[in-house]
């Protein structure tokens, strides 16, 4: 069992030493612009207010062009950074474009900066030493209040306070006071001492944000891997509950099974056995284990050899082997013939832990198999030779040569004759069905013309044509297609169609045959007029035994085999047969063969 | 073709009813001159001497088989010519080849037609060498 509260391990979410550097730039960048503009309102208020002061206090009639310049120049730079704030604030772009947002407003922090860098310069020299000292002092708040404002990009402030005591320090510088010159000298440095202040508290911040993401997109991982790991315990879960289940149906079937199951390890003790292999040989699951018996045990001596031979092919192939036909011994001694299948268990690795033999007993069916042999070989020889005589006799007495009959006597006669031949009808079919369906009807296939066979054919059953008052005529031209059959068994088909269309065709009728080339195979048509093949008998046309009417076979003769026998027949030859409708009444029966081409 | 026309049969099998349609049809409907040899260890005597034109051997007989007894008429220079036609009521066609290989004239299937009898033997008379 899986426990269920498994605390993911520390392997799992770290990412590397740092845990910052799990954080995503760009989240970070995104949050580093909006801490700057967050800032700029402040500024913005910050400026107009100390400008508008400034502006106050630097008025005077010498200079107010250029002051009024200078405050024309804020408020144009402030409506700018206005309007840049509204732009951020109202853009849905932000994350995607933060570097753009920063780099407007490292403008508008530059221009800012320009701005008051150019009262320094410009108002400076002009004005009188409270005013330079009021403006000095200006500068340098204006300059240090960059410091939280920027503080989210070192860059835009040093940018920013460069702007400004850059060209205030160059106006110190050469105003020709020894005292201004030091503090030129001083400014640079305290600018640089602000930017290294501003570079650490942006670090801070830096560091603060990847921090937040790193921890927020951590908790996210975890969250999900959480989920996930729920969701496959409840799989997992699942697939135990099936896997049980499958397996108590798996071991009802093998203890139910009709069949015995044997189960066996590796080495070809048994394990365990089911009911059906308990009745079989007589011994009890319990008892076989207990004895540790090989399953040689069950294994008549004589199999031996071919046992070994067999398991040691399995194991070294590990593939299941079907069919397996073994003498078996029970525990009262009686002999069986079983026949096995048997499949190897493999693990993982290849290896097998245990095989599983399931076997019938098929002594029964072996004795039934040899017992119908002797019968067809009986029916064969035993019945045909007194059906020699009997219809011999017949056809002499019947031939006029012992002098004229008295027609009672030759119609009797004519019934003897007729009936002695269906019976010897239905033993030829009996024994040419036995014969296909046991896989021992070989062909002789030939090259044979097709128009002559069934000129042949027509001949050869003209008998059946007058007795049942028919004519027999091709229908159309007869093609000399060639094609690769036992002439005989095709020949038999020929008679079984032409004898059935003549059965039931009305007296006087014709019975067509006819001959179509379809390309790369021939049809052969045999017409009758004929009632049609009613519906309830069309799905078993072509099975054992099987006539529309049995009354039918009583008046016209007929064993109920002979389509099955063309069917396969024909099959043998690669061939098909079927039925249509014909049109007008009647059905045609007919049969395709692949045509002969010359390799 | 031979110049004569067939008259002179010997006829081997043990089967006495069918012994006696044969001999019925050939001499009645065929006008032939048959002998008929019920045993078939007797027969190559019997054939000596009645000197048929054709001898028809049956395929199952008790003591020796007819292709038994056809391979013993080739041992014997007296009979080893003579023409030979099986009648037979089992012969797949695979053994009816190699009778013919071996030699023989002609095969005829039981049941065969009383009637038909002649004419078939007749039949293949006419298409020995």
């Amino acid at each position: 069992m899986i426990p269920r509260s498994a605390a993911p391990s520390p392997a799992v979410l770290g990412r590397g030493s740092d845990p910052r550097d799990g954080a995503d730039p760009q989240r970070v960048l995104a949050d580093r612009v909006e801490q700057l503009y967050s800032q700029m309102p402040l500024g913005i208020v910050a400026t107009l207010a100390i400008g508008g002061i400034a502006t106050y206090e630097l008025w005077d009639q010498r200079t107010r062009d250029l002051v009024l310049f200078w405050w024309g120049l804020v408020l144009l730079v402030t409506a700018a950074r206005a309007a840049l704030y509204f732009g951020y604030r109202s853009s849905k772009d932000k994350l995607p474009e933060a570097a753009q947002w920063l780099r407007w407003l490292g403008i508008s922090a530059l221009a800012n900066g320009v701005n008051w860098g150019f009262a320094g310069a410009v108002f400076f020299p002009s004005h009188t030493d409270e005013q330079q000292v009021f403006l000095a002092f200006l500068l340098a708040g204006i300059a240090s209040a960059g410091i939280p404002t920027y503080a989210a990009s070192w860059p835009m402030f040093a940018l920013y306070a460069g702007a400004i005591v850059l060209p205030f320090t160059y106006v110190l510088g050469t105003f020709g006071n020894r005292l201004f010159a030091e503090i030129a000298v001083l400014v640079p440095v305290f600018w640089a001492a602000n930017v290294a202040i501003a570079y650490r508290l942006n670090q801070v911040f830096y560091s603060g944000y990847r921090l937040r993401h790193a921890y927020g997109r951590l908790t996210e991982d975890y969250t999900a891997l959480n989920k996930r790991l729920e969701q496959q315990l409840v799989e997992l879960d699942e697939a135990q509950r099936q896997v049980e289940a499958s397996g108590r149906k798996l071991a009802l079937f093998a203890e139910r099974a009709p069949i015995a199951v044997l189960e066996l390890d590796a080495e070809g003790r048994i394990q365990q056995i089911n009911h059906a292999a308990e009745n079989l040989f007589g011994w009890t699951s319990n008892e076989l284990v207990e004895k540790n018996a090989p399953v040689k045990f069950l294994i008549r001596p004589e199999f031996h050899a071919d046992f070994d031979a067999q398991w040691q092919q399995l194991i070294a192939s590990r593939a299941p082997v079907a069919h397996l036909r073994i003498g078996n011994s029970r525990r009262d001694g009686l002999e069986v013939v079983c026949e096995w299948n048997v499949t190897p268990l493999v693990n993982t690795e290849g290896g097998v832990v245990g095989v599983i033999a399931q076997g019938q007993d098929i002594t029964r069916q072996l004795e039934a198999e040899q017992l119908k042999k002797e019968f067809t070989s009986t029916l064969s020889h035993e019945l045909r030779t007194p059906l020699t005589s009997i219809i011999g006799s017949l056809q002499l007495i019947n031939s006029g040569v012992l002098g004229e009959l008295d027609n009672d006597v030759a119609e009797l006669i004519g019934v003897a004759e007729r009936n002695s031949q269906r019976l010897l009808d239905l033993i030829n079919d009996i024994l040419d069905i036995e014969k296909i369906e046991s896989g021992k009807l070989t062909l002789e296939p030939e090259l044979l013309t097709l128009d002559e066979l069934v000129g042949e054919s027509l001949v050869l059953n003209k008998g059946f044509a007058e007795r049942f008052q028919v004519r027999y005529e091709p229908r159309g031209t007869l093609l000399p297609v060639q094609v690769m059959a036992d002439r005989k068994r095709l020949l038999q088909v020929m008679t079984n169609l032409l004898s059935n269309a003549a059965k039931f065709s009305p007296a006087g009728e014709a019975v067509e045959v006819s001959m179509d080339d379809l390309g790369m195979r021939v049809r052969i048509g045999v017409h009758d007029h004929g009632p049609g093949i009613p519906e309830n008998f069309r799905s078993r046309i072509f099975g054992r035994f099987a006539q529309a009417d049995s009354s039918a076979t009583r008046l016209k003769g007929g064993t109920g085999l002979g389509l099955a026998i063309c069917k396969r027949l024909i099959e043998l030859m690669d061939g098909r047969i079927g039925y249509a409708d014909r049109e007008g009444g009647g059905t045609v029966f007919f049969f395709e063969l692949p045509k002969h081409t010359a390799a | 073709m031979p110049a004569q026309p067939l008259n002179r049969i010997c006829y081997v099998e043990d089967d006495e009813d069918i012994q006696k349609i044969v001999r019925m049809a050939l001499e009645r409907i065929g006008k032939m001159t048959v002998e008929v040899i019920g045993d078939p260890m007797l027969a190559i005597e019997a054939i000596k001497a009645f000197k048929p034109e054709l001898v028809m051997l049956d395929w199952m007989m008790p003591g020796m088989d007819g292709p038994t007894l056809f391979r013993k008429m080739k041992e014997v220079p007296e009979v080893r010519d003579l023409p030979v036609v099986f009648i037979t009521a089992k012969a797949s066609q695979r053994e009816l080849n190699e009778l013919r290989a071996l030699g023989a004239a002609g095969t005829i299937s039981k049941p065969f037609s009383p009637k038909d009898l002649p004419v078939q033997l007749r039949a293949i008379w006419q298409s020995l060498p």
